[in-house]
């Protein structure tokens, strides 16, 4: 049988389990989404730099168009001495410083750019400062010296020179674009393959988890819902393995000790119920032995009382017969005392009369009456010189032994010596019946003293009601003594009284009861 | 002719009661137990046997039966007489041929005897 153990302090409450796997599952789907939001931010990023140079580079490029519209205008009118040349020149001049400021805006947050940005502007207001403004002015002039100055190439070079500027700028903001291109397809990528492993992972884990929670929990329950069936259906020896995790191993621990314990209680009822039962038969058996012990000196009473009415019999006769009948009245007035005492001691009621006598002359008085009952036993009685005296109800007590001695004639059947002793013992006084009789078997001992407890004597047609060693039993412990008794099968019996004894300064003859 | 009739019953006062009824008219042999009753009626044969069931060693139904199985003895009548009153059926299926329930009147033990003893044999 399984004891309740206590609880494995090894073994991590499932509670804190699951919550801990909830905690780490929730962490992970966060770090997840965490890492989603960071890479779409950086992509964000990415088309934002792309679009802010794609703003530069048609900044720039609307700059270097008011550039060549400059010299477009410049060429015409030196060429061909038109004035209409010099609107566009004007307009594209007028337009100049906020082309240049919108580029300038553009890339305040990129120092090498916006150094390029500004030599550039310088290059373009050189330009028109030194070059296109004092050009006109010679050509309004001087026509044929400024043909001169135009094919010295002064002006294409300085032009090629701010075209390779913008050139330079332009290629800067072009690869910066590229850049942020392929950089944002990059990271689009690698946050795609980070989102779609961890909504993989997540859900892996969240499988293994409930296959968790199905093992540990609901297993185990549908285990002890089976098993709590079985016992509703009556089988109260089933009992759970206690192997599951923290709670589920305490759940079935109580459900273990609840089966034990429902178990026990079956038990002791079971028992209850036998000796409730036992007792039952016993009461009616009784019954019939008591009819059946009454009958018996009834049946002498009747009969000798009808042929001492119906018969002329002799004085001698007529005497005898009612000794007989006297006797057998006497017996059943005892009978019916007896089932009185035992009837008194079941109620609790008991009385001693107390006071002080010689158990000697007791026990010489019982022999003697037993004597006069059988001519099979021999009855011997030992005492020592002394009185014996006790203090107690000398007309229970000689019930006792009364009891005693009768059966040890009734359990000698095949007659045989009955040896009756008392003597001082270690401050107690102790009395023995012994008889060679058919003893009694080791498996009757502990009922011996048992109400209506006859052993094997009714099937061995013994007779008696089982109730003399019950009710001397009562009667010695009432007076704080013990009765026992040795005995095996076919061995004979020994029975023995102690009884508290009075030292024997106190034990005044005096008060001796007188003996017949 | 005195027929012998054998009384088997622990108790002296009933063996005496039932010789003092029957009246000395028969030859009586008393036994005090079952084993003594069985060697007395194998040694005699006598002509009637009486006995109570609650004896010593052996009781009048096991008497009765060991009477019932010896071809030697025949249908000797038994008597089962018995303060249990309630085993007349016992008595008779185990062979019986009378029931007296103690107490017992004394005209019913004379007529059961007289009856067993005349029926003849």
């Amino acid at each position: 049988m399984r004891r309740r153990r206590p609880v494995n302090a090894s073994s991590t409450p499932l509670l804190a389990r699951i919550s801990l796997a909830s905690v780490l599952l929730a962490l992970l789907v966060a770090a997840a989404f965490a890492i989603l939001v960071v890479a779409i931010a950086s992509l964000r990023k990415s088309t934002d730099t792309a679009t802010r140079s794609k703003d530069v580079a048609v900044a720039t490029l609307e700059l270097e168009k008011l550039v060549l519209d400059l010299e477009s205008g410049l060429s015409g009118f030196v060429l061909a001495k038109d004035p209409h040349f010099l609107a566009p020149l004007r307009s594209a001049r007028a337009e100049l410083p906020a082309a240049t400021e919108r580029v300038q805006s553009l890339v305040q947050d990129d120092a090498p750019q916006r150094q390029r940005v500004r030599q550039l502007a310088a290059q373009v207001d050189a330009y028109v400062s030194d070059y296109v403004l004092p050009l006109v002015a010679i050509a309004r002039i001087d026509p044929a010296a400024a043909r001169a100055s135009v094919a010295r190439s002064e002006g294409k070079r300085r032009l090629d020179q701010i075209r390779n500027g913008f050139k330079r700028v332009l290629a800067v903001e072009d690869a910066r674009a590229a850049d942020a291109v392929h950089s944002a397809n990059r990271k689009s990528s690698r946050a795609l393959e980070i989102g779609f492993a961890a909504l993989g992972v997540s859900a892996l884990l969240v499988l293994l988890f409930g296959a968790y929670l199905v093992r540990s929990i609901a297993r185990p329950v549908r285990e002890v819902a089976g098993a709590a069936t079985r016992i509703a259906s009556g089988d109260l020896a089933i009992r759970l393995e206690e192997e599951g995790p923290g709670e589920i191993r305490e759940l079935e621990q109580a459900f273990n000790s609840m089966a034990e314990s429902l178990g026990q209680n079956k038990r002791e009822l079971e028992g209850q119920y036998e000796r409730l039962r036992e007792s039952e038969r016993l009461r009616t058996e009784l019954l019939s032995i008591f009819s059946h012990e009454l009958r018996t000196p009834l049946a002498s009473v009747l009969g000798y009382t009808s042929l001492l009415l119906r018969r002329k019999l002799d004085d001698a006769t007529r005497r005898r017969y009612l000794e007989i009948v006297d006797g057998q009245s006497r017996r059943l007035a005892a009978l019916v005392e007896e089932f009185l005492d035992a009837q008194r001691l079941e109620g609790g009621r008991f009385e001693l009369n107390e006071e002080l006598f010689d158990v000697g002359e007791l026990l010489r008085e019982q022999v003697q009456i037993h004597a006069a009952e059988t001519d099979r036993h021999r009855i011997g009685l030992r005492l020592p010189a002394t009185p014996l005296n006790v203090r107690g109800d000398s007309r229970r007590l000689a019930q006792v032994v009364g009891n005693l001695l009768g059966n040890a004639i009734k359990y000698s059947p095949e007659g045989g010596p009955i040896d009756v002793s008392a003597r001082r013992l270690d401050g107690q006084l102790l009395i023995e019946v012994r008889d060679r009789g058919i003893g009694i078997a080791s498996e009757h001992h502990s009922r011996i003293f048992t109400k209506f407890y006859r052993a094997e004597a009714r099937a061995s047609g013994i007779a008696g009601a089982g109730l003399g060693l019950a009710v001397a039993r009562d009667i010695v412990e009432a007076h704080g003594g013990q009765i026992g008794f040795t005995s095996g099968e076919g061995a004979g019996s020994t029975f023995w009284v102690a009884l508290p004894s009075l030292a024997e300064a106190d034990a005044e003859p005096g008060e001796t009861r007188a003996a017949s | 002719m005195g027929k012998t009739i054998v009384i088997c019953d622990d108790e002296d006062s009933l063996r005496e009661l039932i010789r003092a009824i029957l009246n000395g008219e028969y030859r009586f042999v008393e036994a005090a137990d079952g084993h003594e009753g069985l060697d007395l009626i194998r040694r005699l044969k006598p002509d009637l046997v009486l006995a109570d069931v609650m004896m010593p060693r052996l009781g009048g139904l096991e008497l009765l039966a060991e009477v019932r199985r010896d071809p030697a003895l025949g249908a000797l009548p038994v008597v089962v007489v018995t303060a249990f009153a309630g085993q007349r059926a016992a008595a008779m299926e185990a062979g019986a041929d009378g029931f007296l329930a103690k107490p017992f009147d004394p005209d019913e033990l004379m007529a059961t005897v007289e009856e067993l003893l005349q029926t003849p044999r």
